[in-house]
């Protein structure tokens, strides 16, 4: 072969090998930098409050029937206030408890035992020690920036979701004030909930719209007035900026879903009528997500335990009904193709409660209960606001089946920190976030989760 | 004193020199140049931009309740552009939308961008911005009021103050 003609092919075969994608059996067009055990994670936050006590220790019985085996029998005046807000069935045909780990003596170690500041550690994997601005986004980095920052190949907003339960400061957890990330890096937020009820109908469900042809004069105006214009309404005033692509497709799909509500197909969408409480319809949402966009982080939480601050036996019945939306939420994830099998599912939530109730007696002689555990760590009274539980549930190639974690009196396996390293190291980015920002997961308590 | 002598004659060739160089003067008035709406560097806040939307379609101020509902479904969604969208064509869409009628603008072309540049931006358009949008306007009959009140309302100039 000519010098030249060696050169020539030599060069083209180099070429090939950089520009022609090598399709992984999973779908996914290149290689991530790191090994993901699996290539979607749902976090979902059973918050509001949970004390194991009536959890995973089961001090009313088992309230919890899908999320933990067992049978114990639950006191009668709590078992006729669930029965009074009757469940469908759902035929799982399993326990979730078989389907991973459970950890039941996880950790909220340190900070502040407030809503907000546990889902913004849960969310950072980084404990704030001092009481938040409430109207300040996160000062470290976010799970979801950090996954849209260093996942290989890099995602849109598409396949990283944020759906709360409610609003105040909660839509500010989709992205830090953290230097190097931020918006442009920051999940897609939603509050399904306020935004797919009959306000949101009339504020924004109705929308003027144009033809094509019509759209595209109304660009070219305001393509030459952004152009005469110095400054732009971007990411972090604007909240998260959608690719032009991804943002039709949102519009499309919010209209779709208005469709649906006005056409009732909200109004009791599991069949669980008077039952269904807020939780249970901002998990709906969820899947809702789910079906459409598939995505591969998705953050979601549920907060009605909190009527505990004043009643208790509602309080039980409330768990009884995260229970039940964890359960559909999971089968879910189970029936829908590319997340089927392929799908981590961490549930934990933010705090736990004091030992000792509060004085709102509640119409079964129980005493209400708040979250007042002292921001130090050491000390030496009631530190229940800081237990919690932790279940990780997945394929049984990745998740330990069937396993239950308990620690030695008075100690603690697993914390709140934990969940995001977890999350990183299960979709292979762990090793390209710089080593202060994140938690090693070979030094995490969840770690004994996976295989 | 030869020296002294020398330096004298330096001197006095460069002044010589330099007052023969011709000075222009053009007689054209200095003009700053500046971007139109330059000096508006403050992002409306979310209440007052939707109640300056509002205001801007209905010549009303916004009820209590529409602006609380509407700041909700603002705060429900992280993609405010989007959002922000969808509330300036939910009120395009309302039949008591005050916009003016397409005869009306094609009436005096010129004036109506006069008008909707001024209400919406709150300053006069230059000549090329007037020229540009009338040029738009002018070469199609498909251009409604409600089409440039929609790109106005849209545009980054808009969000800021």
């Amino acid at each position: 072969m000519r010098r030249r003609d060696f050169i020539k092919k030599a060069g083209l075969a180099t070429a090939g090998a950089f520009t022609v994608p090598y399709i992984l059996p999973s779908g996914r067009l290149f290689a991530a930098s790191g090994i993901r055990k699996v290539n979607h994670v749902v976090f979902c936050m059973f918050a509001g409050g949970v004390r194991n006590m009536e959890s995973v220790d089961k001090g009313l019985g088992n309230i919890m029937p899908h999320m933990l085996l067992g049978s114990e029998s639950v006191p009668l005046d709590i078992a006729a206030a669930i029965a009074g807000s009757p469940l469908p069935n759902l035929n799982l045909g399993y326990n979730l408890q078989s389907k991973g780990t459970l950890f039941k003596d996880f950790r909220y170690k340190k900070g502040p035992t407030g809503h907000f500041n546990g889902h913004t550690t849960a969310i950072t994997g980084a404990y704030t020690t001092a009481d938040l601005n409430i109207k300040d986004h996160p000062h470290t980095p976010t799970i979801f920036e950090l996954y849209r920052k260093h996942n290989s190949p890099a995602q849109t907003a598409r396949k990283c979701w944020w759906v709360s339960n409610t609003l105040g400061p909660y839509p500010a957890l989709n992205f830090s004030s953290y230097g190097g990330y931020g918006a442009q890096y920051g999940a897609n937020f939603i509050a399904p909930t306020y935004m797919f009820s009959n306000q949101g109908y009339n504020s924004i469900g109705t929308l003027k719209t144009f033809t094509s042809a019509e759209e595209a004069a109304v660009n070219n105006m305001r393509t030459f007035m952004n152009h005469n214009f110095n400054k732009s309404f971007v990411d972090g005033d604007a909240g998260i900026t959608n690719t032009e692509l991804d943002a039709a497709e949102l519009q499309t799909w919010i209209d779709g879903m208005f469709s649906q509500y006005q056409g009732g197909a909200f109004n009791d969408p599991w069949g669980a009528g008077a039952a269904m409480n807020n939780d249970m319809r901002n998990i709906f949402f969820a899947e809702k997500i789910i079906d459409q966009f598939t995505p591969e982080l998705l953050v979601v939480n549920m907060q009605d335990v909190d009527v505990a601050h004043f009643n208790f036996t509602d309080y039980a019945v409330n768990l009884h009904k995260a229970d039940f939306a964890v359960a559909h939420l999971w089968n879910k994830i189970q029936s829908t193709p590319g997340m089927m099998d392929d799908t981590v599912m961490i549930i934990a939530p933010e705090h736990g409660r004091n030992t000792t109730g509060n004085s709102n007696i509640d119409q079964n002689g129980r005493a209400a209960l708040d979250h007042t555990a002292p921001f130090d760590e050491n000390f030496s009274g009631d530190q229940m606001a800081r237990e919690i539980f932790c279940q990780v549930l997945g394929p049984a190639t990745v998740v330990n089946q069937g396993i239950e974690i308990v620690a030695p009196v008075g100690q603690s396996i697993g914390e709140s920190i934990d969940i995001s390293s977890a999350i990183a190291n299960l979709l292979g980015f762990e090793n390209q976030i710089p080593s202060d920002i994140l938690m090693d997961f070979n030094n995490t308590g969840i770690q004994q989760a996976f295989l | 004193m030869k020296k002294l002598n020398l330096f004298f004659a330096v001197v006095l060739l460069a002044g010589i020199i330099s007052s023969c160089k011709k000075e222009y003067v053009y007689e054209v008035k200095d003009v700053k140049v500046t971007q139109p709406g330059g000096a508006k560097d403050n992002v409306k806040t979310t209440t007052e931009f939707i109640s300056i939307v509002y205001s801007d379609l209905f010549n009303n101020n916004i009820p209590t309740d529409t602006l609380l509902y509407v700041q909700q479904s603002y705060d429900a969604f992280g993609d405010k552009k989007l959002i922000e969208d969808r509330i300036v064509r939910h009120f395009l869409n309302s039949p008591a939308v005050q916009i003016p009628a397409d005869a009306t603008m094609r009436a005096n072309i010129p004036l109506f961008v006069d008008e909707t540049i001024q209400k919406f931006f709150n300053r006069k358009p230059d000549a090329f911005e007037n020229y540009f949008i009338s040029d738009i306007i002018s070469n199609s009959t498909n251009i409604t009021p409600m089409m440039v009140y929609y790109a106005c309302m849209t545009s980054n100039e808009y969000r800021y103050y």
